[in-house]
Formats: structure tokens, C-alpha cells, sequence
């Protein structure tokens, strides 16, 4: 158990319980705008990941400078920047029409909302 | 109650199965795969220092201009909802901290964000943040004011020149280098200067300018829709 | 490096996190709910920080932090908090 490995662990147990937390969300909230913070939860636990999975320990943010050679991987971290910006995207219109369906049905209450069964 | 107790026993065995798919999983030692390559070869073939940035605009350039054309229709979706259903407005005036705030503050925020921008093959940065800072000080004023004009038609436009920049420097180097977005149509010059990197700082401005006008055009439709709280 | 000090910064980080989503999922008010999401995407901004990501960072923190936060009580200001 050194150092070295709590600090690489901690991360992904970290990502992994935002998202796990942020699907319970979605599954048991009522307040349509609750399933919404729940769904923006598992969505930065999923960057959490996706950033971890291209980490190693000891070595430098991928800017290259006369003194820095060894770097971490590039490659997931701009996925994710793209990500993020997406993300908020979807949030806006996920509450938008979340707004719209309150409107419709009189209740912020997804049991309200009898349009959405089937 | 019965929908509580389903739904963490979803989520245990969720977590049961990640556990085990974790469990064999163990701590790389060095990079492999595309991912060393681009730590190798990055600086050579883009100019850029900043590696993120490299991948981001030249390697997945492609990628990118999927990316925004998903944020176009999420944001053209918000705002087509927003004109064709009005909810009605609210307007509160705002308080005068805000208001005062909102008066000296957007200035600074913008030249900050335009610096991010205009840097993003140097250090930490680019088009996706350095748009976002610009559009929280364009939220910034629409707060602090009740009275600014609508100028919607405007962001549009911008929002439609950025995205046209942006294929036409992808074509550009389609039809000199045979390759789409290829960044060395213009010369690389020499690593760590403002001026390098071929067409990456022009990419990232168009980058830049899209995601600005198209949060700004998210909250301006917002705003019409009714006040910010 | 001193890595027992990294090791502590992120589990302390981790800790508070998953901490502060539950609350936001069970917390009574929804404005509370919103300021503890932004505050979940503030710590994982200083974990991307930690994590050698220094972009990703600064984009979780003006885009997750602020302008979510932002989306988020505007809905709250149409819809009304009432659970």
C-alpha cells in the first residue's frame, strides 16, 4: 500500500462511485430537474475515468518544454475536453424540455407526466 | 420505497460487475500505442507544444468538427424550443451589486478569455475553454442589465462565419497537401513562439468564436424566455 | 515530489466528493442540490489537476462549475423547487 498507489487508485474509485451515485440518481429521483443534476453527476464521473485511463504517476502534463520528455498520454484529455462542452450542451436542452414537460403536466413530478409512459 | 431499493440493487450489481472488470487491471508503466506517438512525434508535425491542443485541432481535427456541429444542433434545438413555446417572461431587475459587478468586470474577462484562446498551442487553453470564458462574461452583462438589446440575428452570424472558417482551413489543406485539415499550410516556425504552429491558432479562434456565440445565444434565448433568477 | 502529499489531497478530494453527490441527491431544496453540483465540478477540476491535465481542468471549471450551475437555476426559476 504505498503512496504512489492510493494516489492512483483514489481516482478511479473517485469516477467510478460519481458514476454509480449519478445512475442511482436517475433511477430514483422524482424531480425531473434532480434527474438532471443526477445525469450531469455520472457524466463528470465518466470524464473522471476517461482522464484516469490515460494517467501514469511520475511524470508531466503533456506540454512539451526543453526539460520535459516524459509526458502522460494526450489522447484521452482532449476527447474529454470535447466531452465537457458537449455535456453542457445536452444539460441545456435536457432542462429546457424538462421545463416544457413541467409546463404541460402542472408538476415538476415525473409521476405527473403521463405523456412519457407507454 | 420499493423503487429506492430496486434501483441500488441495479446499481450494486453494477458496481459488482466494474469491480471485477477493474480487479485484473494493472498500472501501466509507459505509454503505447498512439498515444506514445503522438508524445514522439507531436511537436515535429504540428509545431504545437501543447500536446492536447495538437490532438484536439490537427490529429482528431475531424473529430472536432463533429463535435461542433453536435453542439450546433443542441444549441439550435434550444433555441428553436425557446421561440416556438414561449413560457413568458419574468423580468426581475437585477440588484445593484450585480448590476455593478456586471459593469466593470466583463472587460477583464473578456481579454482573459481571448488570451486563453490565442495561446492554446503554448499553454493550457484553447478553443473550447477560452470560448466558454468569453460567453460567462456575455452571461455576465445580460445579468446585470434588463435593458441590453437582443442581439440574436448578430451571434448567428458569427456563430455560421466561425463554423464556415473553420471547413474552408480544413479544405485548404485538402487541396495543397492532399489532406483534410492538414495545419502546415502555412509553416510551422519554431515551437514556443505566438506565431507557429501553422493554421492551429487560426482553428482555435474559429473554435473559440463558435462555442462563445453559441452559449451566448443558449442564454440569450434563455433571457427571452424569462429572467435569470 | 512529495507523493504521501498528493495521496492525501486526492483521497481527501475523492472523499469530500462522493460525499457532497449523495447530499446533493437527498438534500431537500433543489438550490442547495444545484450549489453542490457545482462544487462536485469544482473538486473534479483540481482532480484533473492533480491527474497532469491542466485543460481539461480549466474547461471543467468555467464550463462545469459556472455555466451548468448557471443552466441549472434558470430551470429552477421557471420550474420552483418544491420536491
Amino acid at each position: 500500500m504505498s503512496a504512489e498507489y492510493l494516489f492512483y487508485w483514489s481516482m478511479a474509485a473517485t469516477g467510478l462511485g460519481l458514476v454509480l451515485i449519478g445512475l442511482w440518481g436517475v433511477l430514483t429521483r422524482k424531480h425531473i430537474l434532480r434527474i438532471a443534476l443526477a445525469f450531469t453527476l455520472a457524466d463528470t464521473g465518466v470524464n473522471l475515468i476517461l482522464v484516469w485511463s490515460g494517467f501514469l504517476p511520475n511524470r508531466a502534463a503533456p506540454i512539451i518544454d526543453s526539460s520535459v520528455t516524459t509526458v502522460v498520454d494526450p489522447l484521452p484529455q482532449a476527447l474529454v475536453l470535447t466531452s465537457i462542452v458537449i455535456g453542457v450542451a445536452v444539460a441545456a436542452l435536457f432542462v429546457v424540455v424538462g421545463v416544457l414537460a413541467s409546463r404541460k403536466s402542472g408538476s415538476a413530478d415525473i409521476r405527473h407526466m403521463k405523456e412519457l409512459r407507454w | 420505497m420499493i423503487r429506492t431499493i430496486v434501483g441500488l440493487a441495479i446499481v450494486l450489481v453494477l458496481a459488482a460487475i466494474l469491480i471485477t472488470v477493474v480487479d485484473d487491471y494493472t498500472v501501466p508503466s509507459a505509454l503505447s500505442g498512439v498515444g506514445e506517438l503522438y508524445t514522439q512525434t507531436g511537436v515535429e508535425d504540428t509545431g504545437s507544444v501543447n500536446l492536447v491542443t495538437a490532438v484536439v485541432v490537427a490529429y482528431r481535427g475531424l473529430d472536432t468538427l463533429g463535435e461542433v456541429v453536435v453542439l450546433f444542433s443542441a444549441s439550435t434545438a434550444v433555441v428553436l424550443i425557446l421561440t416556438l413555446i414561449p413560457i413568458g417572461a419574468n423580468p426581475t431587475p437585477p440588484s445593484s451589486i450585480v448590476a455593478f459587478t456586471a459593469g466593470i468586470l466583463p472587460g477583464a474577462i473578456i481579454l482573459f478569455g481571448i488570451y486563453i484562446i490565442t495561446h492554446g498551442h503554448l499553454s493550457p487553453g484553447g478553443g473550447f475553454p477560452g470560448g466558454a470564458v468569453v460567453a460567462s462574461a456575455f452571461l455576465l452583462v445580460m445579468l446585470g442589465s434588463n435593458t441590453i438589446p437582443d442581439k440574436s440575428k448578430f451571434l448567428s452570424s458569427i456563430e455560421s462565419l466561425a463554423g464556415l472558417t473553420f471547413g474552408l482551413l480544413g479544405f485548404w489543406g485538402m487541396f495543397t497537401l492532399g489532406q483534410f485539415l492538414n495545419n502546415l499550410v502555412i509553416p510551422a516556425g519554431s515551437p514556443g513562439r505566438i506565431i507557429s504552429a501553422g493554421i492551429i491558432p487560426l482553428i482555435s479562434l474559429a473554435i473559440g468564436a463558435k462555442v462563445a456565440s453559441e452559449l451566448s445565444g443558449i442564454f440569450s434565448s434563455y433571457r427571452k424566455a424569462g429572467g435569470e433568477e | 515530489m512529495n507523493m504521501s502529499l498528493f495521496a492525501a489531497a486526492s483521497i481527501g478530494t475523492g472523499i469530500m466528493m462522493i460525499v457532497a453527490a449523495v447530499a446533493a441527491l437527498i438534500v431537500k431544496k433543489l438550490i442547495s442540490a444545484i450549489i453542490i453540483v457545482g462544487f462536485v465540478s469544482l473538486s473534479a477540476s483540481l482532480l484533473f489537476l492533480l491527474m497532469d491535465a491542466p485543460d481539461v481542468a480549466i474547461t471543467e471549471a468555467s464550463i462545469g462549475a459556472a455555466i451548468s450551475t448557471v443552466i441549472f437555476l434558470w430551470g429552477r426559476g421557471k420550474i420552483g423547487g418544491e420536491q
